[in-house]
């Protein structure tokens, strides 16, 4: 149904805000997402610091950890959505907003509202720690460029956390939701990258890595920043809308 | 045993549950065949039947948990995710604790309270009502059967709703509880609200309800007044065993 009160909508979006903060398990993925980022991009820097010199350098680095980075948010994303089927949560939150497809949006929402900041301080970390350490070797470093990657990055993190939560919303179970996501991400995309080149483009992550990744001259296939963004974009929307629609179909 | 008086609030609305002819199917099995009944505003409705005998299936169709194959299940006329205010209108307690395990009980009240967009000192109140307020900053997990339960009911409490239905509400409770909760629907009754609650317990029972309804396999095999049901039988708890054995008789 619709519901039209704006102060309605303000309500349950701090409602999910409220589940999302209150419950540990999304403070602890994001914490542990963070320092493994950390101890990660200073691997990655160490490793680094004899290699390549230059503003890409930098940046290259400080995202270098961004495979591994994705799966934090993907956890976070799953929690988000499948927390609600533990202990028969998903019940009195359908009593309280029977408004099913308004009610699943809105956790959409506020899990974006807490994804950007989170994916933006873990991004901008990485290259403020590569920046750091290699300053030596950064000039002519552009602001634009480390703003504009950084803000990729972290739209990709947060594209790829409500795809998440759509994902775990459809199979309800942390489980099985997690072994799909990160077979699909750490096995089945690397994959289609070696034997399927012609169609790796159109896979989320892959599209979505150029949200972030400078644009690379000598790659054929290439996309632009606005294409990788519009495909992965569109990934997600799908998600959502399919769980959407079986969200209101299906029993509680 | 309150007088029945079916008359319309002093908003103009009447505070009715109407199950009719409610049939729901899982795969080739017929949970409910043709459920009907009524729960009047002033009344407490005991809606009893052994184990897996249809009554928590009926009541999340009610509720708009799970969907009816066919027939209808309203609140004063309308469906339960049409209600404009679900939870000052019906406050519902269901089997299990209804709240996420890692989170405090105080936490779980907060969400519930801030999406009907009511104050956290109504939070305190309800706490204060069932009698939680000591363990509310524990978490949910800790909780046992029958604090669960008074945490269900602090939930179903907050909006000081019209309707009150809850599935086997003294199950896990002890006696001091039992009592509290025996003395609390009839008061609520008594101040004109609906009451239906659900139960196998029918020593339980005897003493709250003013209409009974008994089911078994998934029909109705009596409905009416407290009276009307036990009819030539010595207690509540004959009259059921006498309805719902192989071979009982029509409905009463």
């Amino acid at each position: 149904m619709m519901v039209s009160s704006s102060r309605k909508i303000t309500s349950i979006l701090g409602s999910e805000l409220d589940k999302l903060v209150t419950l540990p398990l999304i403070l602890r993925t994001l914490m542990a997402t963070f320092i493994v980022n950390v101890v990660l991009t200073a691997a990655f820097t160490s490793a680094n610091l004899q290699g390549t010199t230059g503003a890409q350098s930098i940046l290259d680095t400080g995202l270098a950890s961004m495979g591994y980075l994705q799966a934090g948010f993907i956890i976070l994303g799953i929690l988000a959505t499948c927390s609600e089927y533990t202990g028969g949560q998903i019940r009195t939150t359908l009593i309280v907003i029977p408004w099913r497809g308004f009610q699943l949006s809105t956790k959409h929402l506020a899990l974006a509202v807490i994804t950007v900041p989170m994916a933006f301080i873990m991004a901008a970390s990485g290259v403020l720690y590569a920046f750091i350490m290699m300053k030596d070797t950064a000039a002519g470093i552009e602001t634009g460029t480390v703003i504009r990657t950084v803000i990729g990055a972290t739209g990709y993190l947060t594209l790829t956390t409500l795809l998440s939560a759509a994902v775990g919303a459809l199979f309800k179970r942390t489980t099985p939701a997690l072994v799909v996501l990160l077979g699909y991400y750490f096995i089945v995309s690397p994959l289609m990258r070696n034997y399927l080149p012609r169609i790796k483009n159109y896979s989320p992550d892959t599209a979505g890595s150029y949200m972030y990744m400078p644009l690379s001259t000598d790659e054929i296939n290439a996309l632009t920043v606005m294409q990788g963004t519009g495909i992965l974009l569109l990934w997600t929307l799908l998600f959502i809308t399919v769980a959407i629609i079986l969200y209101r179909r299906r029993d509680a | 045993m309150l007088p029945y008086n079916e008359s319309h609030n002093r908003k103009g609305v009447l505070w009715l549950l109407t199950i009719n002819n409610l049939v729901k199917q899982r795969g080739n099995h017929e949970i409910l065949s043709g459920i009907s009944f009524k729960a009047r505003p002033g009344r407490v409705t005991g809606f009893l039947g052994p184990n897996g005998a249809g009554k928590s299936s009926t009541l999340r169709i009610l509720l708009g948990l799970d969907r009816a194959t066919s027939g209808s299940a309203l609140i004063d006329g309308k469906p339960f995710a049409e209600l404009q205010n679900p939870l000052s209108t019906v406050g519902a307690a269901l089997d299990g604790f209804g709240a996420h395990r890692m989170r405090t009980g105080r936490a779980h009240l907060r969400w519930i309270a801030r999406a009907a967009g009511l104050p956290r000192s109504r939070v305190e109140e309800v706490l204060e009502i069932v009698g939680l307020t000591d363990a509310a900053g524990k978490r949910v997990g800790t909780y046992s059967l029958g604090m669960g339960r008074r945490l269900g009911m602090a939930a179903a409490l907050l909006g000081d709703p019209e309707i009150l239905i809850l599935d086997e509400p003294v199950n896990g409770l002890d006696p001091e509880g039992i009592r509290w909760i025996r003395t609390f629907l009839r008061e609520r009754a008594a101040s004109g609200k609906t009451v239906l609650l659900s139960s196998h317990l029918m020593g339980e029972l005897a003493e709250t309800v003013d209409d009974v309804v008994i089911i078994n396999r998934g029909k109705v095999v009596a409905n009416g007044t407290l009276e009307e049901v036990i009819g030539s039988h010595s207690t509540l708890e004959e009259a059921f065993f006498a309805l719902t054995t192989e071979h009982a008789g029509a409905v009463v």
